[in-house]
């Protein structure tokens, strides 16, 4: 912790050129993009395992809170990846070093130049929501805030799991390897880091495409208010509400993950590769950077080692596992009740098609 | 000119000054020609001798008058006043212990250093005419660079990676272990890339670019490691670096 509350206090201190500026953003901006890669992942495995769990926490993504969110992440995925291509650029042409101060403040110009469009067309669908027959009632806007947060609370818990998971792995590490738990040096000479810097940059190349592609199509043409509206489901042919009662987030994925163009499931294996890519990429970014503010405590370090390895492989196995199981049509009737229940929380006049899924009173 | 010095002070021998703090002085009759490092002795010689601050030829070869001035690390040798204002604000390099006021602890700097081998190494027979062991223009290109290196610490006490982990080698010993490895007559190329491979090696390095313009000698230092990380991915030093060659 001194480690990162010096590092900080003479980061801002220190009078460094835009280089340095340009490595706090791509830090903050890799890390707020890691922890929701996290809560997306999970939230999207729940549309197959627990539908209603999946309704509510599209519920809580189309909440003012999410929606700046929203904006950031979109900011924090533009300037990760344009920053990256000019660290990318430097390390493999270092003899272009003189460059790099003007190149950083091309990579701003360029997110300002790219964000503009986008966040016209994401706001867009902000603005048709608040004024839209869809919109919250200002009353009720408090209650949706602490909906949203309260139904995140299984993920915070799992996430409490897994920091205990990683400590108790790190303690057993420890008591095998019968090292001191500070002033130690590190393992010598192994060629692993090696590896993972060219996987970095490999892998944050082959990431670029797949994820604006998936930007631009979730979040500017269909966006997250319009995950749940009764039109074509982008990139696929289906619309929403064929199935269900009425259109319902579970549907949107359900079309989306049954869409098949010439007998590939075009959207899982896009999926599929984004998830394992940018759920290595960000976890051994992560890794990075808790590893260069631990390294002066050995427990602290195995610790941060474990809990990214632990996480990493806990969305791998989760969201795999999503993408892999074969569909049944019986998670879009499940979505019916939790989809009545925001209906309700909203304030909003019930359908009366969802009448028949409200609970019975006690 | 008046100028006001603001100088981060720490004695651990002296009661109530264990702790850093910060000190200011006023100095009459500066000339902006002038030099920090000058402005320095005549606070310790004319108002306050117990100031302590390291410096050796004070002509910018020595490089032991390495501090942070206005902010960034400089050799106060070979800043003058001009290029700092009147309020100029002076503190030791970090990430080594301060010993006292403006001294650093400079050993764990040197272990670093050490741990790259920074000498020739070649086995083989000398020459028969036993004189020099002879290598093109384009192949001496190659290092020039980084010979100028005078291990002040200006760089690696710029560096944020260091700062947060004082394990991470560093950029001036990667740049020493470059002066070595792209010299096509040493032959010891193989073990110091594998030294600077290990998780506390290069691969610390985030370019964050703080260490080039900190070199008082005007090192490419960024440039260099960023050469080092590529003849270890390839496993040679060979074809890294393209040289003009002199004619």
């Amino acid at each position: 912790m001194t480690s990162l509350v010096l590092t900080v206090r003479e980061t801002l201190r220190y009078r460094g050129a835009i280089g340095q500026w340009s490595w706090v953003l791509h830090r903050l901006t890799g890390v707020g993009v890691v922890l929701f890669l996290a809560l997306h992942v999970i939230d999207t495995s729940w549309a197959v395992f627990y539908p209603d769990l999946y309704v509510k926490a599209i519920a809580a993504y189309q909440s003012p809170l999410f929606t700046i969110g929203e904006f950031g992440l979109v900011f924090a995925v533009v300037y990760h990846a344009f920053n990256g291509i000019r660290i990318i650029i430097f390390d493999y042409k270092p003899e272009l070093w003189r460059h790099q101060a003007r190149a950083a403040i091309a990579v701003l110009v360029l997110t300002l130049l790219v964000l503009a469009p986008v966040f016209l067309g994401m706001l867009s669908h902000v603005v048709d929501f608040y004024v839209g027959e869809a919109a919250i009632a200002g009353d009720r806007m408090l209650d949706v805030v602490v909906f949203s947060i309260l139904e995140q609370l299984p993920f915070i818990a799992g996430f409490v799991g897994v920091l205990a998971a990683a400590i108790v792995l790190a303690a057993v590490y420890s008591l095998i390897s019968g090292e001191p738990s500070s002033g130690g040096k590190y393992p010598q000479a192994s060629p692993i880091e090696r590896f993972w810097w060219g996987f970095m940059r490999l892998s944050g190349i082959l990431i670029l495409p797949l994820v604006f592609g998936h930007l631009a199509l979730m979040h500017v043409v269909q966006g997250v208010f319009d995950i749940t509206a009764a039109q074509e489901i982008a990139g696929t042919m289906a619309v929403n509400g064929t199935i269900g009662a009425v259109p319902s987030a579970v549907e949107f994925v359900y079309h989306r993950w049954s869409y098949a163009a010439g007998g590939l499931f075009v959207w899982r294996v896009y999926d599929l590769f984004l998830l394992v890519l940018v759920t290595i990429h960000g976890f051994n970014g992560l890794r990075y950077v808790l590893t260069d503010y631990t390294s002066g405590n050995n427990f602290a370090r195995r610790t941060a080692v474990a809990l990214c390895t632990v996480m990493a492989a806990v969305l791998l196995a989760v969201g795999g596992a999503s993408l892999l199981v074969p569909l049944e049509k019986d998670i879009i009737e499940e979505a019916m009740a939790a989809t009545a229940e925001i209906y309700e929380l909203r304030g909003e006049a019930l359908p009366p098609e969802l009448e028949a899924f409200l609970p019975e009173d006690p | 000119m008046d100028v006001t010095f603001k100088i981060r002070r720490r004695n651990p021998d002296a009661l109530g000054q264990e702790k850093p703090y910060w000190q200011e002085f006023v100095l009459a009759d500066v000339d902006p020609t002038d030099r920090v490092l000058e402005m320095l002795h005549r606070i310790k010689w004319e108002q306050d001798g117990s100031l302590s601050l390291r410096r050796s030829c004070a002509h910018g070869v020595c490089g032991s008058d390495a501090m942070r001035i206005n902010g960034v690390n400089r050799l106060a040798c070979k800043i003058l006043i001009r290029d700092v204002g009147e309020k100029v604000q002076v503190e030791p390099i970090l990430g080594l212990p301060v010993i006292k006021d403006l001294i650093v602890d400079m050993e764990p700097f040197f272990d670093h250093y050490k741990q790259v081998m920074p000498f020739f190494v070649n086995d083989d027979p000398v020459p028969a005419d036993g004189r020099e062991r002879l290598q093109t223009q384009a192949n001496r290109e190659q290092f020039d660079d980084s010979t100028k290196c005078i291990l002040c610490a200006c760089c690696t006490t710029s560096c944020p990676s260091f700062w947060a982990n004082g394990h991470y080698v560093g950029p001036a010993a990667i740049v020493g272990a470059h002066r070595f490895i792209f010299d096509t007559r040493d032959q010891a190329g193989k073990e110091r890339l594998d030294i600077l491979s290990e998780p506390n090696g290069v691969w610390r390095c985030r370019t964050i670019f703080n260490c080039t313009p900190a070199c008082p000698r005007d090192i490419e230092v960024t440039k260099a490691i960023g050469e080092v990380k590529l003849a270890i991915r390839k496993g040679t030093n060979v074809g890294i670096i393209e040289t003009s060659a002199i004619h």
